[in-house]
Formats: structure tokens, C-alpha cells, sequence
């Protein structure tokens, strides 16, 4: 009986299905009548020791969670020391007025060529989508169901990839030297 | 719905593209803003490590150049090698000079071949073909009459596959035609119900980079968008013109 009440404190966590509420220790062989009051004593036992337990393990949890999860630092914005050394600092020869003439024309300029540049763009974007509403009226004045064709979306149009200019194209037969990427970013857990 | 029998013939035309592969050139000003940026990169950043070696190396030099007897280096010792910040630099340029890109200039750009995709790989190119309208043959981006039980779209698609056969794998950007050049027939084949011709052209991207077309039925081009005066008529020109952003 001692080595019973032993082993159905372990129970909970690896025995069988109870059949019916009726059979109170999942491990009994049915050798005789069940004795009311030891498997209750058992089982309020158990219980009281299992939520002690639980209600422990939420202290913790709690105790643990009240703590604020750590930052994740981002590496970039995080100068390691050894760029702050004085003999990193470059030593060249200040701006004379003439150069800091030069370059502030230099900026006007710009700021006109990217506005001429932007202006172009606008206007193309413009004149494209004109010319497009005025061929979608025409088709309206033709036919409405090639109308309603025509302005249905184009589901396979996105997601759209294409890959940019190069400075060079492609050099035909060129045989890149072999290697491995080898990924070293530091993944960080909260 | 469509029982009075409309007068205008509906065609759908096809403006392939052929994006550009290279970088255009820069300008003037767009030159002299990257070294002005580049200057003032320069003169706000720190000494790399690999320039402190070199600045060290080189004082080391000059100071056993001055001091030639009694600097007693641990390397002058023993006698290994020491490969200097310099040497490495130089073996880098080596390098870089043997490797000999493609050129930006192809020989068909030389030539002024205009059937192959290979020229003006800066800028956008697109198909012109021959094509016989009325009694006139034109210059013109490939078109083909449409026919009642497909959309327009589904007849740029049929012009292109006339044209360039089936296996072409171009990208039609939407269902929607981007212009319009609508035409009056002469009045001499003029009737009642044909009164002249409504051409929609849709717009599409070239996706496959070697394309040799082999059974191209009529005489085609690959021209940018300048070029396009040299071919086109003035009044058909003005139209394309507005729907291509270059």
C-alpha cells in the first residue's frame, strides 16, 4: 500500500486514461472493493501538492516578466571605441573661400538641374496618363464590354521584379572565381 | 448589344520594350556633384585601418632610410618578409587592371545595325514592323484587326505573336491600351459602315535577353525613341510619343 501511494503521487504526468470516474488510481489492478477514504486522502494530497507547485512556477514567471525585456542594440548606431582614437582624425588643409565659393554655386546649380529633371518627369507622367484616359473614352464610344474589359485590374501583373541597369552588360562566357558566403550578423534573443 | 454595326474598325497594336541593360552616361552636373560629394565624404570620415598602416609603414621607411646603421627591427633579424600596406595596394590594382569588362558600345552600336537588340543598350528600344495598310506599306508598330470574342488586350498579344512567335516572353503592363490614334479612310474606299480605323496600343517589357527571332515575317527594327521620326508619320508619331516616358 505504501509503494502504491508512491507511485500514484508520479501518476498524473504518464498513466492511462481513467475508464470512469468511479476507479480512482489509474495503476489499481481491480483486486478488491475500493476503499473509500485512503484514495481520497491520495488525491487531495496530490492536488493540494500540484497547485503549491503551479502556483510557485507563476511567482516566478511573474517575478521574471515584471523585469523589462532587454533592448535589442543595434549595431550600427554603436561606434566601437576604437574609432574615437585622436590619431584617427584626418589632418587636411581648411577650405580656402575660393573653394567654399565654388561649392556653393556648385549646390545652386544642382538644385535647378533636379528641379528642371523632376519638372520633365512630372509632365511625361502626365501626358501618359492623358493619352491613356482619352484612348479609354474612345474604347467607351466603341464598345462598353471591352470598356469593362479593359479597366478590370491585371492580377498578374504584381508582385513585378526585374533586375536594374549595370554599369557594364554582361560579359558573355565569364566564369565567376568560386566562394562561400558566410553570414556573421549577430541574432540577439530578448 | 453591339447590333448597329459601329463604323470605326478596331485594331490592337503592341509597343514592345526592350529595357535598357546599362547605366546612361551621366552629365556634366550630375559628374561634378559626385566629386563634390565624394570630397566632402573624404574630408568628414576618420583614417581607415588599413590607412593607418600605411602611414605607419611609411614613417618606418623613411625613418630607417635616415637612420640606415643601428635600427634594429625584430623583421631585419630574422629575415622574413614583410608584406607592406603599399604592396598590397598595388597587387589590388594589378588586378583589377587584367580584368577586362564588356563594352558599353557594342560593335552593332558601331555598325548602326538596327535589327539587333544589341545597340543602345542605355535606353529603351522598341519593335517597328512593316506592315501593308490600304496600298501603303508603313512603318508601324505591329497591329492586327481585332475580332469580336476577345478583349483588346488578347489582340496585341495576337500582334505580337504574328509577328514574333509564339515563344516570346514579354510582360503586358495591364489590360488597359495606353494611347489611341484613330483614322479616317480615304474617301475612296469610304462606306457607310467603315468609316475609318481606331488603332489602341498596349505597352509591354521584352523578358527574355537573347532574343533572335528566326521566323519574323516582315522587316522589323529595334529603335529607340529618338529614332522613331526617321520611320514613323508625323500625326501617328505625335500619338505614340505621349505614352512613352524616356
Amino acid at each position: 500500500l505504501c509503494s502504491f501511494s508512491s507511485c500514484s503521487s508520479l501518476v498524473p504526468q504518464r498513466g492511462p486514461l481513467r475508464g470512469s470516474h468511479w476507479q480512482s488510481s489509474v495503476l489499481t489492478l481491480r483486486t478488491s472493493l475500493p476503499v473509500r477514504a485512503q484514495p481520497k486522502k491520495k488525491k487531495k494530497v496530490d492536488v493540494k501538492k500540484e497547485q503549491a507547485q503551479k502556483d510557485r512556477m507563476k511567482k516566478k514567471l511573474k517575478k521574471l516578466e515584471k523585469v523589462a525585456p532587454e533592448l535589442i542594440p543595434i549595431e550600427d548606431f554603436i561606434t566601437p571605441l576604437k574609432y574615437s582614437d585622436s590619431n584617427r582624425v584626418r589632418s587636411l588643409p581648411a577650405l580656402s573661400p575660393e573653394e567654399a565659393e565654388r561649392r556653393v554655386l556648385l549646390l545652386k546649380k544642382w538644385s535647378l538641374f533636379k528641379q528642371k529633371q523632376d519638372e520633365a518627369e512630372k509632365k511625361a507622367i502626365r501626358s501618359l496618363v492623358e493619352s491613356q484616359q482619352e484612348a479609354l473614352r474612345e474604347l467607351r464610344l466603341e464598345s462598353e464590354e471591352l470598356y469593362q474589359a479593359a479597366i478590370r485590374r491585371d492580377e498578374g501583373l504584381f508582385p513585378f521584379q526585374r533586375e536594374g541597369p549595370t554599369y557594364t552588360p554582361p560579359l558573355p562566357g565569364y566564369d565567376p572565381p568560386e566562394g562561400k558566403c558566410v553570414d556573421i550578423t549577430k541574432v540577439y534573443t530578448q | 448589344a453591339n447590333a448597329a454595326r459601329r463604323p470605326w474598325r478596331l485594331f490592337g497594336a503592341m509597343c514592345l520594350l526592350r529595357l535598357p541593360r546599362i547605366t546612361q552616361p551621366l552629365e556634366k552636373e550630375e559628374e561634378e556633384m559626385a566629386a563634390l560629394m565624394g570630397q566632402i565624404e573624404l574630408e568628414k570620415s576618420h583614417y581607415s585601418d588599413h590607412e593607418i598602416r600605411k602611414l605607419e609603414e611609411e614613417e618606418r621607411l623613411k625613418r630607417r632610410r635616415e637612420s640606415p646603421d643601428d635600427d634594429d627591427d625584430d623583421d631585419e633579424g630574422t629575415g622574413k618578409t614583410v608584406i607592406m600596406a603599399q604592396d598590397l595596394e598595388d597587387k589590388w590594382e594589378q588586378k583589377f587592371l587584367r580584368f577586362k569588362a564588356a563594352p558599353r558600345i557594342t560593335d552593332a552600336d558601331k555598325k548602326n545595325i538596327r535589327t539587333s537588340l544589341n545597340r543602345k543598350l542605355d535606353s529603351n528600344l522598341m519593335l517597328l514592323v512593316k506592315q501593308k495598310i490600304g496600298n501603303q506599306e508603313l512603318w508601324l508598330l505591329p497591329q492586327v484587326e481585332w475580332q469580336p470574342g476577345e478583349t483588346l488586350r488578347s489582340t496585341a498579344e495576337r500582334a505580337m505573336a504574328t509577328f514574333l512567335g509564339d515563344d516570346i516572353q514579354a510582360k503586358i503592363l495591364g489590360n488597359a491600351p495606353y494611347g489611341i490614334y484613330k483614322y479616317k479612310f480615304p474617301r475612296a474606299i469610304r462606306t457607310e459602315d467603315n468609316v475609318g480605323a481606331k488603332v489602341f496600343f498596349f505597352k509591354a517589357f521584352l523578358q527574355s535577353s537573347d532574343f533572335t527571332p528566326t521566323e519574323l515575317k516582315a522587316d522589323y527594327l529595334w529603335v529607340t525613341k529618338n529614332e522613331l521620326g526617321d520611320y514613323l508619320k508625323p500625326e501617328y508619331l505625335k500619338k505614340v510619343n505621349r505614352f512613352l516616358l524616356d
